[in-house]
């Protein structure tokens, strides 16, 4: 039955195998949800390696209270706002993590290839242009151009209205803009 | 309409497939735990294995408390008051019982008398 546990089943359906303790189908929701998740843990933190912690802390923590969830539909919004909230846990906590693995990823960059280096200025870039965007503004940004999101749908987690999102998207990316230049912008149609 | 949107795809997380399915590996392996505790509460057998604890320790509990109340009961109750009282507690009447402890007989008249009035 190895279709029957695949990725693809209805969210609500794998929400009650995870509940019944079926380790296949709360390994589809890890894959479905974990870029969300990410993004989302990324701009509180803003430190990938520290958002990928929290992710980890909150799907675990989203599987021990999955029995709280009443509306099975709604997971994804209810696991998000878990990822927020241990997200800002976490930076409460442990603030400073940011000078060693910086160090880590200059190291490993000299023996990785020009391209990878790149990539790894890129992201460091990045990183750091986010700092200088409000949670809100980095949730939204996030959301929308890393994880395809529509604006309804960041509305609903963030409790924003389809405006406001878009404002907040607009500013974000226009303070990302300034700060980057034109080296990372991409021509997409948006929602 | 078309937007600058931001290319984010350094800092996406499933870029790197080989780190992703490290990631994945890592929550599912740390949650196994509690998926198998949540299989096992979903089961039959589970359930029993439950509740086997608690029963055991409530039968060691009730069978700790009978044997010290019985072995208090015998050391402190008198001998001749056990005796009728356990003929009472089995439905023998008083009457007869002492009939049966005495040497005198009842008359047909008396264990007449004395079992309807108990009826």
């Amino acid at each position: 039955m190895a279709s029957d546990k695949g990725p693809d089943l209805p969210e609500v359906l794998l929400v009650e195998r995870a509940r019944r303790g079926d380790a296949a189908a709360f390994e589809a929701l890890v894959r479905r949800y974990y870029r969300a998740a990410h993004a989302v843990a990324l701009a509180v933190l803003g430190n990938p390696m520290d958002a990928e912690d929290a992710c980890q802390d909150a799907f675990l923590r989203a599987l021990e209270r999955l029995d709280r969830l009443r509306q099975p539909e709604r997971f994804s919004a209810w696991l998000l706002q878990i990822v927020r909230n241990r997200a800002r846990n976490f930076r409460s906590y442990r603030r400073v993590r940011s000078v060693l693995p910086l160090e880590e990823v200059r190291a490993a960059s000299d023996e990785d290839t020009g391209r990878e280096a790149e990539r790894e200025e890129l992201r460091r870039e990045l990183k750091s242009a986010l700092t200088e965007l409000s949670e809100i503004q980095r949730e939204v940004v996030l959301l929308h151009d890393l994880e395809g999101w529509k604006h309804r749908e960041i509305g609903e987690l963030l409790g924003l209205s389809e405006g406001m999102s878009r404002q907040h998207l607009m500013s974000a990316r226009r303070l990302l803009r300034e700060r980057l230049g034109t080296k990372l912008l991409k021509e997409y149609s948006d929602d | 309409m078309t937007e600058d949107r931001i290319d984010f795809s350094p800092l996406d997380p499933m870029r790197d497939a080989e780190r992703f399915e490290e990631i994945v590996r890592s929550i599912t392996a740390a949650a196994a735990g509690e998926l198998a505790a949540r299989r096992a509460r979903g089961s039959v057998v589970g359930q029993v294995a439950l509740w086997w604890g608690p029963l055991l320790a409530a039968a060691a509990i009730t069978g700790i408390v009978s044997l010290t109340a019985l072995a208090r009961l015998q050391t402190t109750a008198p001998t001749e008051t056990t005796e009728p009282g356990l003929a009472e507690a089995i439905g023998v009447p008083t009457q007869v019982a002492e009939w049966v402890r005495g040497d005198e007989l009842p008359t047909p008249t008396e264990l007449l008398v004395t079992l309807e009035s108990e009826q």
